[in-house]
């Protein structure tokens, strides 16, 4: 997820109601389980620009014998924007950066075995895929980690279709490149 | 993959050769199956995924190469011993087709355990427990045309389960369902099989549904691709 | 007709034929079997109808060298001619057992046609030519024979006989291709349907067929005796044949009735109470679909009971012959016609029972995948071939028990009518030896299962 939705995802969290930085972290990496943890640092800079930007503002500050903790919660602009970008569709696919076809492609360039690195990536996709079934099928796990599992899943398995085609295309594609 | 590789396992192929006329379906497979664990079968179409479970099922006899199970080579038991084996030792699971479609979902649960001399109510008494355990029951009086793919095949997981057996073999199980039901069949068998320490050889072209074995083999033209290192 | 028109006629007719034969070229196997039999029975059907037709042409008094004076006199020779068409009843019965053969295969050839653009008279016209051929096919042969022999046997044959022929030997294939168009009716009007798993019939068409025609029995029976009674001419010679005529729809009907609610009332009870796992497999087969064994089955009832009631009869005629000082006639007169009637029925014995091992055959094909998963699971063969049996077995015996009383209480009517009541022991048989056949001619199929559950039926989606 770019640091642009990490924005609206804190947005979206404040939206229920005042929060400290520590407490966003934990309920973001509690909502979207598969996601990439957040940094405590990242929560913070963008806590920041929130409050520049007009979208959020300092609730106030509390320490009960621990550290200093502030909270925030979000503007009236603040839900303007959360309302705009939930409702605004995201761009399908607009840039396919694929590190697996790029690696197929400079393995047949510089005279590698494009075959054995699909095959090895494969069975690392499908080793990760058994991880993430086993974590979906795990009794009493949610609903939220079985649907983020799931989108996973449907990625990976998105890769290894094109994998198998593209392995079975080897040979032209090695002709294409060279000839080039 | 988890329990190391010195257990015996409960079920080898060495070398399998078979041939359908002309077309040659295995061209020297080898594969074991472990007690307890779940292995996927993935290939292409035509790549003998199939044929490969019909012989460790012991459903047809390999023109070449061994089978073993617990001590016995099953390519060289007599076919009544065979079917007998397939009845108490084993079950299957299919597309479809192994639900007889007059029978009630109960009745097909039942009838191995009829088969294998239990009275029909104890046998209708324990294919309950099993419709109830897939999450079937309040439709066992219905026929498998009458329920929808994800239920039938899952009165199919019961009855392959029912006489608890060593092994069960799952032929494309989820290929005629959804993926929601397809996943809901899947879970059962998977959970299910753990649980009752069966084994499972499942084949299947749908990685996703491969994901849910223990380990994976890959069939190409008729023989077990080479396993990669995962890094 | 017109000139414009003929050459482009002709030439869509000729293009359907190609596509009919490149689309039976490869088809299944079973359904080149579909059409031997089908012509096999269109010929046996040609040979009873052309004797029929060929006898009825003759008028009054002649001397056959065949069928020790039988043939001679209008009486008997009307006994005759009804004998043979009533031999047609179980060669349609088979004809329609033979139409599905590979029905559920031709169907999805032809819905596939469809799909693919074919109009619905497309359809018709190839499958009005599939089966209209392989009728021509059965009678020409048996056409050609026939007319051999009635040369040799009669010098002369009247116009009358020889439009009877060419009427016959026409007749039977368009009768055929019409069938075959009939039994499409559902496919030409939606391609998909038949695609799908084909529903049991009902027993509502026998059951209306049967109440319909007792009302017809009744009156045109009461009318027939009443003008009997008063002895009047040719103008009330109508409702003799039309009392028998809707007397053999009923007791067909009835018998179609019969054995469907048998079956269904059998399967029933059986589904609930079996103890066996073949016999669960066969109740639940029966009751779910109780009609479609119904129409063999209602033959095999109808040649039991008219079995039972002949040898009673015979028995019957035979003991006041013998008690006779002088009988009108030679006694090999008698003899010879009792036990041509005695051969017909065993003709029709054997048609039925090919109906029904074509049938049992038919059902095994048609779930040969099924089994194959059985086998495939660990079900015996064993059992699979009990269940098979149990099929035929279950609903037969208590129809049949039905079917024997019933012959019997008409055949002792008969003779205390006649006589002195005494029923030949042979009657007795009649039905357990018809069981006995049936589950012979049932037990035919049985190498067809075996090849059924072959593993490598589970190959194919």
């Amino acid at each position: 997820m770019s640091s642009m939705s990490t924005r609206h995802i804190l947005l979206g969290l404040l939206a229920s109601g005042p929060s400290h930085g520590y407490d966003l972290k934990r309920r973001h990496d509690e909502r979207f389980p598969q996601a990439r943890p957040l940094a405590y640092g990242q929560v913070y800079t963008t806590l920041q620009r929130l409050v520049r930007d007009g979208l959020a503002e300092v609730e106030g500050t509390e320490s009960d014998g621990g550290p200093e903790r502030t909270a925030y919660r979000t503007t009236e602009e603040g839900t303007r924007e959360l309302t705009r970008w939930a409702a605004q569709i995201a761009p399908p696919a607009p840039f396919v950066t694929n590190e697996i076809f790029a690696k197929v492609v400079v393995s047949i360039l510089s005279g590698g075995d494009p075959a054995a690195y699909l095959r090895a990536q494969r069975a690392a996709h499908m080793a990760r895929m058994r991880e993430l079934t086993a974590v979906k099928t795990a009794p009493g796990a949610d609903l939220a980690t079985v649907l983020s599992a799931d989108y996973a899943l449907n990625h990976l398995d998105a890769d290894l279709r094109w994998m198998t085609t593209t392995a079975a295309r080897l040979t032209t594609l090695t002709a294409e490149v060279d000839a080039a | 993959m988890t329990n190391g590789d010195t257990t015996e396992p409960l079920l080898a192929a060495h070398q399998l050769v078979k041939a359908h006329g002309r077309t040659p379906a295995l061209r020297g497979a080898s594969v074991e199956l472990r007690a307890g664990e779940i292995l996927a079968v993935t290939g292409a179409s035509g790549s003998g995924k199939s044929t490969l479970l019909h012989c460790l099922a012991g459903i047809v006899r390999p023109d070449g190469g061994s089978v073993t199970y617990a001590g016995q080579r099953l390519d060289r038991l007599p076919e009544k011993r065979l079917s007998e084996l397939r009845r108490t030792d084993f079950g299957v699971v299919f597309q479809f087709g192994q639900l007889i479609p007059e029978l009630t979902a109960l009745d097909n649960v039942a009838l191995p355990l009829m088969l294998a001399g239990a009275g029909r109510a104890e046998a209708r008494a324990r294919a309950a427990e099993w419709l109830e355990r897939f999450g079937v029951l309040g439709q066992e009086d219905l026929r498998p045309g009458e329920m929808s793919g994800g239920q039938a095949q899952r009165a199919a997981l019961a009855r392959a389960l029912v006489t608890g057996p060593k092994a069960v073999f799952a032929d494309e199980p989820t290929g005629a369902l959804d993926s929601l039901a397809g996943e809901q069949v899947m879970t059962a068998l998977a959970h299910t099989a753990r649980e009752a320490g069966t084994a499972v050889l499942l084949v299947t072209h749908d990685a996703q549904v491969a994901a849910y074995a223990d380990r994976e083999i890959q069939l190409r033209d008729g023989v077990v691709a080479p396993a990669e290192v995962t890094a | 007709m017109s000139t414009v028109s003929s050459p482009a006629a002709r030439s869509s007719v000729r293009s359907d034929a190609r596509l009919a034969r490149e689309l039976l070229r490869g088809s299944d196997r079973r359904e080149w079997w579909r059409i031997g039999l089908t012509a096999a029975g269109a010929a046996l059907a040609t040979g009873f109808a052309l004797a029929a037709v060929v006898l009825a042409s003759l008028r009054g008094g002649h001397d056959f060298s065949v069928g020790h004076g039988l043939l001679d006199a209008p009486g008997t020779r009307a006994g005759v001619v009804s004998g043979l068409l009533l031999l047609l009843v179980p060669v349609l019965g088979f004809l329609g057992q033979c139409a599905r053969i590979g029905a559920v295969h031709r169907d999805r050839r032809l819905a596939g046609l469809r799909l693919a653009g074919a109009t619905p008279w497309q359809v018709r016209r190839i499958a009005a030519l599939e089966t209209g051929l392989a009728c021509l096919l059965g009678s020409a042969v048996t056409t050609v024979f026939s007319v051999l022999l009635l040369l040799r046997l009669w010098s002369r044959p009247s116009g009358a006989a020889w439009a009877g022929v060419a009427l016959v030997a026409v007749g039977v294939p368009v009768l055929g291709a019409l069938a075959g168009v009939l039994a499409l009716r559902r496919v030409v009007a939606s391609p998909l349907g038949r695609v799908r798993r084909v529903r049991p019939e009902s027993g509502r068409g026998p059951r209306l067929l049967f109440l319909g025609a007792l009302p017809v029995v009744a009156v045109t029976g009461t009318l027939a005796v009443a003008g009997t009674g008063t002895g009047s001419g040719g103008r009330d010679h109508w409702q003799g044949p039309l009392a028998v005529f809707g007397l053999v729809i009923a007791v067909g009907a009835g018998a179609v009735w019969l054995a469907g609610a048998t079956a269904r009332f059998v399967g029933g009870l059986l589904a609930v109470r079996a103890r066996s796992a073949a016999t669960l497999i066969a109740a639940a087969r029966l009751y779910d679909d109780p009609w479609a064994p119904a129409r063999t089955h209602a033959a095999v009832l109808l040649v039991t009971v008219t079995g039972t009631v002949f040898l009673c009869v015979r028995h019957a005629l035979l003991t006041e012959l013998r008690a006779m000082e002088h009988p009108a006639a030679d006694m090999s007169y008698y003899t010879t016609g009792l036990d041509l009637t005695g051969a017909a029925i065993l003709v029709a014995l054997a048609i039925t029972l090919s109906g029904l091992a074509v049938g049992t055959a038919e059902s095994l094909a048609t779930r040969r995948r099924t089994l194959a998963a059985q086998a495939a699971a660990g079900v015996p063969r064993t059992v699979l071939n009990r269940a098979l049996l149990l099929e035929t077995a279950l609903p037969l015996a208590p129809a049949l028990l039905l079917a024997g009383a019933g012959g019997l209480a008409v055949g002792t009517w008969y003779s205390a009518l006649t006589g002195d009541a005494s029923l030949p022991w042979a009657a007795l048989l009649v039905a357990p030896g018809v069981y006995a056949s049936c589950l012979l001619a049932a037990a035919t199929a049985l190498p067809l299962l075996s090849r059924s559950v072959r593993p490598g039926e589970l190959r194919y989606a």
